[in-house]
């Protein structure tokens, strides 16, 4: 398959018995799957012991990253990771802007890594084009972030890809993250603490093979097209210099301004939303701060901070131990409460945590990430805190989602109130809360219910499905008809396909894609003959496999798929059109129109078995679904 | 024999390699950063940009920008 899109070879490391063995990709199966995310699910499923624990030597980590990373389509740079994660206990995908790291891996030759068991000591893996060794990580491990890439950087240079943890994720925290060239985080619900868990302090990829395409003629005319469209987008400027903040408008424009060093972008994107910004003045003045987005770095003034010189600095704190900064907020709200209340004794919670605070919140980000005292508790995040304080942590603590805490909704960081797709999908996706949208329209609140059709059609929605999402026919009289359950499921499809095929799903980038010239681009990239309809079919696999996979490793959806108690009555959500708020009666139906939409038992939440042979997950690989 | 000169505003530049992979592309057939006539390197936070001895300065790299980092200009025949 190579010099078609797909590198065409597998990596497995096994960190065990120190063994590195090398696959070809198999055809089918990329057909099957598509590539990217939807090969990373089903690798993980296949080379996954059933049952495992998530910080086991029997938990694989599959990396991977599409046919079109490598080529020079716009934004086309995703890396993910399938893994079983701690914090939810599911099997979950991370993905990330893949900056260098993913066009580095396909040009070494490689489209997927799957790293088993347990290496006995720190280390890293190093992959040099065809040169794949395990590296003794002694000098990186007990370093931030950072001070990883910069490492890796000044021995091998630019650009080199680094995918690394910072200390958090040495010492398994379930809430830390890995990090893609020290920009991009990849993995809420713990994915670094599945690296450390395995003694893997970073992957390290530099490649000189080159991408290949299969019809060049063919993808030259439909990628030309592509860029001229972007060109002449009336607001390509303006996006490049606001980046994420005009999704995001409470970062001030002026302070913004001040603060920008540069833009970066990851490689092939044209948009460039990551940020690199510089404190210009007070004492942290020179503090340089990459950062997938500048929204990000305002994160602690949602908590508090009134000094945005500071937040930038502690986020830089948290960032460098590779913590989730939600996770990480919203534990220290619950122990603070704790500590107000006297159940965590004064003399244990030292220093005071205090959420407007610099010095307390990087203290405490320190003490959990080297689990020093108290922090040893709150590393072991949401339930760990219950464990060890009972009902009154139970009573105090925010509302979680399979054991997380969303990221968006009363109490959360983001207070925005409307209900939409990804505030449904917190609850409906096996991972659990993560910030992703799949490119639904409802991603920004109150947008105008006629610009919904065009976008539906653009994600590939048929079009009796788009009757069914809008209602009776979208009428003004007929507004409070969205079906927000429906919909996900085809804002979940739509991020199937791009996902899958490693294109980035933030909305300045999708908006100029569309499911039908996905379809063309992956013919003409990869040779493999595809029309929308096919794509379709492949979605709905890769989709039904990742959630019987979870089903096989104890998802109850019945139980486990329902939106909490606080989400609902006063300060909770509204309904996404009519601002009335939101009841438990709402979700119920969404999550059934969402299980209806794809074809599984609407009480259940299970592919029924009709279902399951017509996407061929049946079978004697299949056994144990 | 050199078409256009390419003028660099490195502090402009995103890293995103574009140049780098139409560079490869045009001259290689494949897409391959390290087979690219231009070269983008990344030191701490700035981007330095330089052209290896084969540039011939065809002008792919700067059709590829969409930061104004690179940008080309016809040259006349007496300036080639």
């Amino acid at each position: 398959m190579t010099g078609r899109g797909f590198a065409g070879t597998i990596l497995r490391v096994d960190l065990t018995g120190r063994e590195i063995t090398r696959e070809p990709l198999d055809r089918v199966m990329a057909e099957r799957y598509i590539g990217g995310l939807g090969l990373c699910i089903k690798l993980c499923h296949d080379a996954m012991k059933p049952g495992c624990d998530a910080l086991s030597p029997e938990n694989p980590i599959v990396l991977g990253a599409g046919p079109f990373v490598g080529t020079n389509l716009p934004s086309t740079s995703r890396v993910y990771s399938v893994s079983k994660l701690p914090s939810s206990g599911a099997i979950g995908w991370c993905g990330a802007g893949g900056f260098t790291f993913g066009a580095m891996l396909k040009n070494a030759g490689f489209d997927h890594i799957i790293i088993e068991g347990r290496s006995e000591r720190p280390v890293y893996l190093r992959i040099f084009d065809d040169q794949v060794e395990l590296v003794d990580a002694a000098h990186l491990w007990g370093r931030s972030v950072e001070e990883t890439c910069a490492g890796v950087w000044d021995t091998y240079g630019f650009p080199t890809g680094v995918l690394c943890i910072g200390q958090a994720g040495e010492n398994q925290v379930p809430f830390s993250m890995a990090f893609i060239d020290r920009i991009s985080t990849l993995g809420r619900g713990g994915f670094g603490a599945v690296m450390g868990s395995k003694n893997l302090k970073a992957v390290v990829v530099k490649g000189s093979g080159g991408v290949g395409v299969a019809d060049r003629k063919r993808y030259k005319l439909i990628g030309q097209r592509f860029l001229e469209r972007i060109r002449a987008w009336p607001h390509l400027q303006e996006a490049q210099e606001a980046g994420m903040t005009q999704a995001f408008p409470f970062v001030p424009r002026e302070e913004y301004s001040r603060l920008k060093k540069r833009r970066a972008a990851c490689v092939s994107c044209p948009i460039g939303c990551k940020d690199i910004v510089e404190i210009p003045d007070g004492p942290f003045r020179g503090l340089i701060k990459c950062t997938s987005s500048v929204i990000n770095l305002y994160t602690p003034v949602l908590y508090g901070f009134k000094d945005y010189r500071e937040s930038i600095k502690l986020m830089a704190t948290i960032d460098g131990f590779g913590l989730d900064m939600f996770e990480f907020f919203g534990i220290m709200a619950l122990a603070g409460k704790l500590a107000d209340r006297g159940i965590i004794p004064g003399a244990v919670a030292d220093p005071e945590i205090r959420l407007d605070s610099l010095d307390s919140m990087e203290a405490w980000a320190r003490k959990i990430s080297l689990r020093e005292g108290l922090g040893d508790v709150l590393a072991g995040g949401f339930q760990g805190i219950i464990e060890e304080y009972g009902d009154s942590a139970k009573e105090l603590a925010p509302a979680l989602v399979k054991g997380m805490h969303p990221y968006a909704g009363p109490g959360s960081a983001f207070a925005w109130d409307r209900f939409g797709t990804m505030e449904l999908g917190q609850v409906l996706d096996p991972r659990g809360p993560h910030v992703g949208s799949g490119g639904s329209p409802t991603y920004f609140a109150l947008r105008p219910l006629d610009i919904f059709p065009k976008h539906l059609e653009r994600m590939g929605v048929p079009r009796d499905a788009i009757d069914r999402i809008m209602g009776a026919g979208y009428e003004p009289e007929h507004k409070d008809d969205l079906k927000v359950g429906a919909l996900l499921r085809y804002s979940h499809a739509w991020f199937v396909i791009l996902g899958s095929m490693g294109i980035c799903a933030r909305g300045q980038i999708n908006r100029f894609y569309n499911a039908e010239t996905c379809a063309q681009l992956y013919e003409a990239v990869t040779g493999i003959p595809t029309d929308l309809p096919a794509l379709r079919e492949r979605v709905d696999r890769v989709w039904a496999l990742y959630r019987m996979a979870n089903i096989r490793e104890g998802l109850v959806p019945q139980k486990d798929e329902v939106a909490p108690e606080q989400w609902f009555g006063k300060g909770g959500f509204k309904v996404y059109l009519t601002g009335e708020p939101l009841e438990r009666s709402d979700t119920e139906r969404m999550i059934k129109d969402y299980y209806n939409e794809w074809g599984w038992d609407p009480e259940t939440g299970v592919p029924p078995r009709h279902e399951l042979a017509r996407l061929g997950l049946i079978g004697p690989e299949f056994r144990e679904l | 024999m050199a078409k256009y000169r390419i003028d660099v505003a490195t502090e402009r530049c995103s890293g995103c390699l574009r140049c780098e992979l139409g560079c490869s592309d045009a001259h290689t057939k494949v897409f391959n950063p390290s087979a690219a006539r231009i070269q983008v390197t990344m030191t701490g936070s700035d981007c330095q940009v330089r052209f290896t001895e084969d540039c011939i300065a065809c002008g792919i790299c700067a059709d590829q920008c969409f930061y104004g980092a690179l940008s080309k200009t016809k040259q006349e025949e007496d300036d080639q």
